[in-house]
């Protein structure tokens, strides 16, 4: 196996971290120095070759090889196990639906959240409960952590050069979840997007950071699906995009021993979440002055039921929830599932 | 010990597709495009520029298009549009 990276000799561990952060490759963490025994070994377990390309951006041309993938892969401290997720992430980031350029470069600032399904969730060790969007698992913590290198060093896309984000937030340090799908009475999000239970997937969506949603003291699903209504309702985030909805294990049995379905779930969210065009324009959402009748016209979150996606994960105490909008306010880049093929 | 680092680093590559068009010297008895990126006022923006050109050139004709989304590439058919009937192109990003 032969790997054309150009090499820079230096000469320590020590000395080999510090050179990431004069030549601009790293996050503004420390990094693993990536060398070729440690990038082949990535690619071996990928069974992939140097050279296959695993991604395209055409606006900034550039081409990705599984290469660049281990490279960046072993940077942020990655087992060569996890490649399978990261090529499959990546793969639903080149689909045109994600329009990956706009998704990396626009003052939204948003990150690429990644959510694991199906059985690989177990084989690396992801986690889905606790402290989920959290520190301390490596599976998390690192491919998260890969994309983002990635879109830095392969995808130009630096703060300030290529990504003009306002203020960003703290997913794009990583951002990368599984699906409690063994807490939830419903199907999990890979299957919802068609694919086979016993398939492991990662769904790619452009995402900003999550929105708590508290709700503790109605115990029932109605006032849980008040709380969630009214946050994905806020004017901040407020848009005709596609939203995640993370519930936590407390709030997903509340709605299901009072009978609720995804559906039921999805067609109420989508009908609780809404503004008047008073509202909208009162707070710059759309432009113009208040106009007779501005306060009875409706404007929902989304463009309908189906544009709410659901995603069980937390720990077994506490109801808390979240709601992650989109970075795209319209249909510019849209959620991407991916089968992993390991 | 001594160790060597792979670059992690992906250029852009380089294309015969990317070649820089032609410059004109003046946009007198020329065809001036605008693109508009599709963002609230990209469109008054490319007003004024038009208005600007306008008064310092005699301009044959002016093609105007919009974007309907600033995230999304233009279409090819409307890149292959502008190409074919204008002389010179001015994009903008309003917001």
């Amino acid at each position: 196996m032969t790997l054309t990276a150009a090499e820079h000799e230096v000469t320590g561990w020590a000395e080999a971290v510090e050179a990431y952060f004069e030549r601009g490759w790293t996050d503004g963490l420390p990094v693993v120095p990536a060398t070729a025994d440690a990038v082949q070994a990535f690619l071996e377990a990928a069974g992939r070759e140097p050279g296959d390309v695993v991604l395209r951006e055409a606006t900034r041309r550039r081409s990705i090889t599984a290469e660049k993938v281990a490279i960046n892969a072993v940077m942020a401290g990655c087992r060569a196990d996890y490649m399978p997720v990261l090529l499959a992430a990546l793969e639903a980031m080149a689909d045109p639906a994600f329009t990956l350029h706009g998704a990396i470069t626009s003052t939204g600032g948003s990150a690429t959240l990644v959510v694991v399904n199906g059985p690989i969730r177990q084989r690396l060790g992801f986690n889905a409960g606790g402290n989920v969007f959290g520190p301390g698992w490596r599976a998390n913590a690192t491919i998260g952590r890969a994309i983002r290198l990635i879109t830095l060093n392969c995808l130009g896309a630096q703060p300030g050069l290529l990504d003009r984000s306002t203020q960003g937030h703290p997913g794009k340090y990583t951002y990368c979840i599984a699906e409690l799908e063994e807490e939830s009475p419903w199907e999990p999000l890979h299957v919802a997007r068609g694919l086979p239970r016993d398939s492991s997937a990662v769904t790619v969506y452009a995402a900003e950071g999550p929105h708590n949603v508290l709700s503790h003291y109605g115990e029932t699903a109605d006032a849980i699906v008040v709380a969630i209504a009214d946050t994905m309702a806020c004017l901040g985030s407020f848009s005709p995009g596609e939203s995640f909805v993370v519930l936590a294990p407390e709030h997903v049995q509340i709605l299901a021993r009072d009978g609720w379905t995804r559906t039921r779930l999805r067609e109420a969210l989508y009908a609780g979440a809404r503004r008047t065009v008073a509202d909208l324009k009162r707070g710059g959402k759309l432009a113009g002055a208040v106009a007779p009748g501005d306060d009875a016209r409706w404007v929902h979150r989304g463009q309908g039921p189906d544009d709410i996606h659901l995603v069980v994960a937390g720990g077994g105490a506490g109801g808390h929830s979240a709601f992650i909008p989109s970075w795209s306010r319209e249909r510019n880049s849209l959620a991407v599932t991916r089968e992993i093929r390991a | 010990m001594t160790i060597r680092i792979l670059d992690p680093t992906v250029r852009a590559e380089e294309g015969a597709d990317v070649a820089v068009a032609k410059r004109v010297a003046d946009l007198d008895g020329k065809v001036l495009g605008l693109l508009h990126n599709g963002k609230v006022n990209g469109d008054h923006l490319l007003d004024l520029v038009r208005e600007q050109l306008a008064a310092r050139y005699r301009l044959r004709d002016v093609v105007v298009v919009r974007k309907p989304s600033a995230s999304r590439v233009a279409d090819p058919d409307v890149l292959d549009r502008l190409a074919r009937e204008c002389d010179a192109v001015v994009t903008a990003i309003g917001d």
